[in-house]
């Protein structure tokens, strides 16, 4: 028997199982317009490689500041013609400041010889010089939460003025310099990426509209033996989300095929120029963050199609 | 179930579909709309299914004004109707149970019973042998049988047919107009739009005419009595 409508009942706007409905429909639309949903996929894909190029790059350098200010060093180059006594005033000195505990004496012929060991090419050249060029030093290893005290920095500055003190050496300032060029990589990675993921975003959503006048007609019939606006949409969304994700995983898989080659075929020439920059790939967290990216433009892009409707005459 | 009341459909300045058009079709009612291609029954039947608005004049179908109905009841709405279109409207790259089970998601029926219910009403057109065909692969005459039986998956309250027996032979034109009468038997009002005039006298049915957007003559239903041979009782002649 027919029921009756009651005017004002709804029932669920989604019921439970147009879900697969969706997935099924939205999987089958990708596969039958391939080549538009490729062109879709693979400007998320590229979008997001750039963005992940930008964060693979200031991560490494990120990594490398990090390490070289892990072990952060303090060098006193001594003049090279320091008396004992002058040496042995700085070591007193240094051996009353607690930060400075972790030091050592490097003398001359320690420096010349470590050169050596070192730069083996250049051991020839260092044989035929008259004097050993090299003055002696202390290296003091601090801890990095000192770089930025107020107190180390007095330090240093009494220390420059001992005399036998040539000069006085550490890394922060360009530690903090690069730190300053990682930050600039990330957002310019960012910027550019997020222009490029708005243009994959409307790329989607013109791909997601052409598909919808492809199915113009089966969605007039849909409409017409009363499915919902969401019922109608959810392929479409779900299409978009789906292509979205596809380019996320390809520009992960892609950004790890070339950091991959990269790796191989520059640490095979000249590591320690390269080195620094191939000390890892991107963390899982930053790689789930260039997917959700991709599932998010795809989403966008879907959405930006699928709101425009039109219907009655 | 179906009232119009003065209804007019102007499309533009120059092409009135419907003209103060006033009529009601009762609750369990069987009612064939016709008149000659072009006299409006098409916009008519788009009219009760919202398809498009009335440009004036108050329509009700089961209770509701759908002038004043929101277009989010909309779906609801359409889900009470089954409706034959002329050209079927089916999803040609779905197969034959797909385009019912597709009805059947969109009222939220576990998938489970698609197959039996398609069966049923596939059954009821007497296709039930062509679950797995395509539609481009159907004759016209089973492709409107589809349709049919598409409308006929949700018990409609109201069941709206636009030509149905247009692409039929006459035997099967009766065939069909049986399974109509059928529905309308389950409870279904039934209004069938047709040209094939010999299909209503044979009915005996309450038949709207239509003749240029306008109602041109309204015919109750002929009260089916025993046929009693002129003369008996020495009455006739």
């Amino acid at each position: 028997m027919p029921r009756d409508f009651i005017p004002g009942r709804r029932e669920p706007e989604v019921p439970s199982n147009t879900f697969s409905y969706f997935f099924r429909e939205a999987v089958r639309r990708i596969w039958v317009s391939k080549r538009t949903s490729f062109v879709a996929v693979a400007m998320i894909a590229i979008s997001l490689f750039i963005v992940g190029s930008f964060l693979l790059v200031a991560e490494n350098l990120n990594r490398a500041a990090e390490e070289w200010q892990g072990k952060s060093r303090v060098i006193v180059y001594l003049e090279s013609d320091a008396t004992p006594q002058q040496v042995d005033a700085v070591g007193r000195w240094l051996a009353a400041q607690p930060d400075f505990a972790r030091r050592r004496y490097v003398t001359r012929e320690e420096a010349m010889a470590r050169f050596k060991t070192w730069f083996a090419n250049l051991s020839e050249v260092m044989g035929q010089l008259e004097d050993n060029p090299f003055p002696p030093s202390f290296e003091i290893d601090v801890e990095p939460r000192l770089a930025h005290s107020r107190a180390f920095h007095q330090s240093i500055g009494a220390l420059k003025a001992m005399s036998g003190v040539d000069q006085v050496q550490y890394d922060w300032e360009w530690i903090d310099r690069l730190r300053r060029v990682v930050n600039v990589i990330n957002i310019a990675g960012l910027i550019a990426g997020g222009i490029l993921a708005v243009a994959a975003a409307f790329t989607i959503a013109n791909v997601i509209r052409l598909t919808m006048m492809l199915y113009r007609e089966e969605i007039e019939i849909m409409r017409l033996v009363g499915a919902t606006e969401r019922i109608i949409r959810g392929p479409f969304l779900i299409e978009g989300f789906l292509q979205g994700i596809l380019g996320g995983l390809l520009s992960v898989a892609l950004l790890f095929a070339v950091y991959e080659a990269a790796r191989r075929s520059l640490s095979a020439t000249s590591s320690i120029l390269w080195g620094f920059l191939f000390a890892g790939f991107l963390p899982w967290q930053k790689i789930a963050a260039l997917i959700a990216g991709g599932m998010l433009a795809g989403w966008f892009g879907s959405w930006l199609s699928v709101r425009e409707r039109g219907e009655d005459r | 179930m179906i009232h119009f009341y003065h209804v007019t459909k102007r499309f533009d300045r120059y092409s009135t579909a419907l003209h103060d058009v006033t009529f009601q079709v009762e609750k369990g009612e069987f009612v064939f709309l016709t008149g000659p291609s072009g006299a409006g029954k098409s916009t008519l039947l788009k009219l009760i299914l919202r398809q498009i608005t009335a440009t004036e004049g108050q329509i009700v179908v089961n209770g509701r004004n759908l002038n004043a109905m929101k277009k989010s009841q909309l779906p609801y709405f359409r889900r009470e109707i089954g409706m034959v279109f002329q050209d079927f409207k089916l999803i040609e790259r779905m197969t034959v149970f797909e385009n019912l089970s597709f009805i059947l998601t969109v009222l939220n029926v576990p998938p489970k019973e698609h197959k039996k219910k398609a069966y049923q009403a596939l059954r009821t057109v007497n296709l039930h042998h062509k679950l797995n065909a395509y539609p481009p692969h159907l004759s016209g005459g089973e492709q409107q049988r589809v349709a049919i039986a598409r409308a006929l998956i949700n018990d409609p309250l109201v069941l709206i047919a636009d030509e149905p027996t247009g692409n039929l032979d006459p035997d099967l034109s009766h065939e069909i107009v049986q399974i109509f009468t059928e529905a309308n038997l389950r409870g279904s009002t039934v209004l069938l739009a047709t040209h094939d005039r010999d299909l209503i006298r044979s009915s005996g049915r309450r038949c709207i005419t239509l003749e240029h957007g306008r109602i041109a003559e309204e015919k109750a239903r002929v009260i089916e009595r025993p046929h009693v041979r002129e003369g008996v009782f020495g009455l006739g002649g």
